[in-house]
């Protein structure tokens, strides 16, 4: 999961509230938030305001800095590489589970993904995903 | 407010040859749109509202008819007869012979007519500036009659030609530019009334055929007889129900 789907999902959790009175309360410049919400490449270097994003939250400022190196095109590459290949794609979820599989497509919001146990297309949304295997490649392509 | 998708592309000083290449909507479906003859489908409107940088609520799904073009030259009311000729000026000089009268000039093009030329013109991937050369003057001065006759021409070039198709497209396709993969499976499923099993954020489960969908949201009917409208936000994954977990 990206820094910015991150941001949106502990946003959602915290009332959805709107991003210009966040910016305000945390003393943030006018849409700091909204860029890193809605930036596919990797955002947040300042880790001093990511601090602060991350008390405002009221969450450890280490997890923030895990979903930055987790941004959207880091996944778009290992998806796409994935697919291209014909390689077995694994996928930690928010909820807990590990799903494995090849992937059938990919696009902006989801992915479809054959499960390597067999059974049906599964569609799965990309901000549910948490974690992959991170290549150093891939990050350092990408930025 | 909503607006009428034609007030919102005069907004954005579009055209609607323009607004088609990026929504992707042919641009018969767009005037049909404009004219209020077609309600816009929700696939539609994602799409427009994407192209004009607007909500899709912002967008009035049923476009009201613009209004009707004023009457032709026959059907207008008679012109008050006009006042007769002074007499006092004696015609001095010999009358000339009769000259011909210049053939009527056809009235200019019609927007639709030009942005049909620059469609059917881009299939053989010939840009304004190529075809205005090869017509040799502005597509703005362009008569109807010429721009008949230049739909005609590319037509039957179409016909015979048959162009490159959108394989050849210049533009790198980029998939996480669009959902378009997500929200074909969902009208998919949602024609075949298959139902779909979806998992939540939190663990949560719903189970029923999709009954509508926007991306944003998906709404199943569930087995008990309720809507449920799911956030994609709060979305996991999803897939056939009664599939291998």
């Amino acid at each position: 999961m990206s820094l910015g789907d991150e941001l949106r999902y502990l946003r959602a959790f915290h009332g959805g509230g709107n991003l210009q009175e966040i910016e305000d309360e945390i003393g943030l410049e006018p849409g700091t938030l909204r860029y890193m919400e809605q930036r596919y490449r990797r955002v947040g270097e300042d880790d001093e305001l990511l601090a602060r994003i991350a008390a405002y939250y009221g969450v450890p400022v280490e997890r923030l800095q895990f979903h930055r190196e987790r941004y959207r095109k880091a996944l778009s590459t290992y998806l796409h590489r994935a697919q291209e290949s014909g390689a077995m794609v694994r996928c930690e979820l928010r909820t807990g589970e590990t799903l494995s599989g090849k992937v059938r497509w990919w696009d902006l919001g989801a992915f479809g993904l054959d499960p390597d146990e067999g059974g049906p297309l599964t569609i799965v949304q990309r901000h549910s995903v948490l974690d992959w295997p991170l290549d150093e490649d891939h990050v350092a392509n990408d930025q | 407010m909503p607006e009428d998708v034609r007030t919102l592309r005069k907004k954005k000083r579009l055209s609607i040859n323009q607004l088609a290449s990026r929504s992707g909507i042919s641009i018969a479906t767009l005037i049909q749109y404009e004219k209020g003859e077609l309600e816009i489908s929700p696939s539609d409107l994602r799409r427009l509202a994407k192209a004009l940088y607007v909500d899709e609520w912002d967008i009035n799904p049923y476009s009201t008819p613009p209004p009707p073009a004023p009457p032709r030259r026959e059907e207008q009311p008679a012109r008050p007869p006009r006042p007769p000729r002074p007499k006092e000026q004696p015609k001095e000089q010999p009358k000339e012979p009769k000259q011909k009268k210049a053939p009527r000039q056809s009235p200019p093009a019609r927007d639709s007519q030009i942005a049909h030329l620059l469609t059917l013109a881009a299939r053989f991937d010939i840009d304004q500036a190529a075809l205005q050369t090869e017509i040799g003057k502005p597509l703005s001065e362009l008569t109807q009659k010429e721009a008949r006759h230049w739909n005609g021409l590319f037509m039957r070039r179409v016909a015979e030609e048959k162009p490159p198709r959108a394989t050849d497209r210049r533009r790198a396709y980029l998939p996480e530019g669009v959902d378009g993969f997500e929200l074909a499976y969902l009208q998919e499923q949602q024609e075949a009334a298959a139902s779909l099993h979806f998992t939540l954020f939190d663990g949560q489960t719903f189970e029923g055929p999709v009954v509508g969908f926007s991306p944003y949201q998906i709404t199943i009917h569930e087995p008990g007889g309720d809507e449920v409208t799911l956030n994609k936000l709060a979305i996991a994954y999803y897939r056939k129900a009664g599939g291998a977990k």
